[in-house]
């Protein structure tokens, strides 16, 4: 891959990203933070542009792109990381799931995953604080602190695999 | 005070509507600012009984400060590092280009028997492409990701240091030595040059100064402390007969090496671009309609010959990039639109001695900027068109 930058007087920089169908994709990023995409299909077309975005977004555009995590949301499959290596994750009981009907005592997740629930999300109540005594049940979303690792560990135990 | 205040909030009213009619209509904002001036100015508004703004005092020291912004900002951009790298075809487009349109717009002048320190504003009026607007239509037409944006982009840098160049020496034929002989234009050329030059020294060797002055991290401190250093040495550089706009151009190249260079384009290019509407206004505010009929043949003439002479320069500098026959027409078209600079220019004429420099030269150099700044973004747009025509009337093409 060959990319070629230069400077944009009075604009900002551009940057040239050979393709490997031989087409170009052109990135001007202006002085004041905006970025415009193009696509030149060939080096005698126009180039086309295909969107454009501002610098804060761009920035997040690019860091999806690079693979990275940034800023997550809480939704039913996306973890929150709170710092470090700890996650704060949602996970779903099954009706198959081997820990359904069982306390969170009975279930040992605990001392064998080292991820701990912290909630349970139940209907629509919300059971904070869970004790060793707490039943879980078949539908119930449970919300769990621990290393990315620990979590894995916990999700797979849910699930009975 | 309250006639200065309501006449002021008359011209940001008449600006506002008129950059949203720019907007309506597609076209740059400078020929409807100036425009809006003319309707709103003594000439106009004022011979049908309306309340008018005056070209006062008020008026042309905001329109000054808009002059010093955008020179400012030319050196602010200006980067010798970047012209050294691209020298030798940088200087070789651009050479073609002052070659070509500068010799062209001093014999025009003479021909209108105008003497030479006239005919040398005209070549400088017609030279000078704006880089406000072709800058702003290659965005808008996405040529900025094309090859053609390099050539364009270079030929504008190249004429804005020339400007710098140019002006400094104009400015002080223009006050200083007209009236004075050669004695005086001696004096005067050695007190710009003396002047230019201690700043230029300044400048090389201020770096570290200019870094302290803007390590503040408050805006308002920042955009003050900008403010506080160019206004100032502008206003000596003008006490002294020298060139104002040529003073903030070498200010703004000191503070494009403090390192603060993004910061400060993103802070000061509202206050530029609102003085800099001032301005466009202000060039407006002292045009008669009636003196643009009066130029009405002499201006048909300079568009009619310098237009196509733009052409030619640009398409040569597009081939001087290895650009295709195509993509070089574009150079062409894309260096046509006159705006700011020219209209710097006819200020600066507008202060000289003679009829030709106070009421023809100003005027012609409107009608100019009006005609060149549609006519060139039309072109652009219609790019294509143009092609189509070019090819149809060459001899020996196929088309």
């Amino acid at each position: 891959m060959t990319v070629y930058e230069s400077d944009l007087p009075g604009v900002g920089k551009k940057h040239e990203i050979d393709l490997p169908d031989g087409s170009q994709l052109v990135v001007v990023t202006h002085n004041e933070g905006r970025r415009e995409v193009f696509l030149r299909a060939d080096p005698d077309t126009d180039s086309e542009k295909l969107f454009e975005l501002p610098d804060r977004l761009a920035r997040q555009v690019g860091t999806i792109l690079e693979g990275a995590y940034f800023q997550p949301v809480k939704s039913q499959d996306i973890e929150t990381l709170l710092g470090g290596d700890t996650l704060l994750e949602w996970v779903d009981v099954g009706e198959d799931s081997p820990i359904a009907g069982q306390t969170l005592g009975e279930s040992d997740l605990r001392a064998e995953t080292g991820a701990s629930v912290v909630a349970i999300e139940r209907d629509d109540d919300v059971i904070s604080s869970p004790g060793a005594e707490t039943t879980i049940h078949a539908g119930d979303r449970l919300v769990v602190v621990g290393t990315r690792e620990n979590c894995e560990d916990f999700q797979s135990r849910v699930e009975g695999a | 005070m309250a006639a200065g205040l309501l006449e002021l909030g008359q011209v940001f009213a008449v600006l506002a509507v008129a950059g949203a009619a720019a907007l309506r209509i597609g076209l740059s904002v400078i020929p409807l600012y100036v425009v809006s001036g003319m309707l709103a100015g003594p000439f106009v508004a004022g011979q049908v009984g309306l309340p008018y703004v005056s070209d006062g005092e008020l008026l042309t020291v905001l329109a000054e400060v808009g002059i010093v912004l955008l020179l400012f900002f030319l050196g602010l951009e200006f980067s010798l590092d970047r012209l050294l790298a691209a020298r030798s075809r940088i200087s070789r487009a651009g050479v073609v280009d002052a070659a070509i349109n500068l010799p062209l717009g001093i014999a025009i002048g003479l021909a209108l028997g105008w003497s030479i320190v006239e005919a040398l504003l005209l070549g400088g009026i017609v030279y000078i492409s704006s880089s406000a607007i072709v800058t702003k239509t290659l965005i808008d037409l996405g040529w900025i990701a094309n090859d053609e944006a390099d050539p364009i982009l270079g030929t504008l840098v190249f004429e804005d240091l020339f400007i710098a160049v140019y002006l400094a020496v104009v400015t002080s034929l223009v006050l200083g030595g007209a009236d004075a002989g050669l004695n005086g234009l001696g004096r005067s050329l050695a007190i710009a040059f003396g002047f230019l030059g201690a700043l230029l020294i300044a400048v090389q060797y201020g770096t570290a100064f200019f870094s302290r002055v803007l390590d503040v991290s408050d805006t308002e401190s920042f955009v003050l402390r900008i403010l506080g250093v160019v206004v100032p040495i502008a206003g000596v550089a003008l006490a002294l007969g020298v060139s104002e706009a040529v003073a903030a151009f070498f200010v703004g190249m000191g503070f494009s090496t403090s390192g603060h260079q993004e910061r400060i384009e993103r802070l000061l290019t509202p206050v530029r671009d609102v003085f800099a509407a001032v301005f466009f206004f202000w060039i407006g505010v002292g045009t008669d309609p009636r003196l643009l009929v009066g130029i009405a043949i002499p201006l048909v003439a300079v568009v009619l010959l310098t237009t196509p002479a733009k052409l030619v320069s640009g398409y040569v500098g597009g081939r001087v990039y290895d650009l295709s026959e195509r993509r070089s027409l574009r150079v062409g078209l894309g260096l046509v639109p006159r705006g700011e600079f020219s209209l710097v220019i006819a200020a600066l004429a507008a202060g000289g001695s003679t009829a030709v420099m106070r009421e023809t030269i100003p005027a012609l150099a409107v009608g100019y900027v009006l005609v060149m700044s549609v006519v060139g973004t039309v072109l652009m747009q219609r790019a294509d068109r143009v092609e189509e025509l070019i090819d149809r009337l060459r001899p020996g093409t196929s088309a």
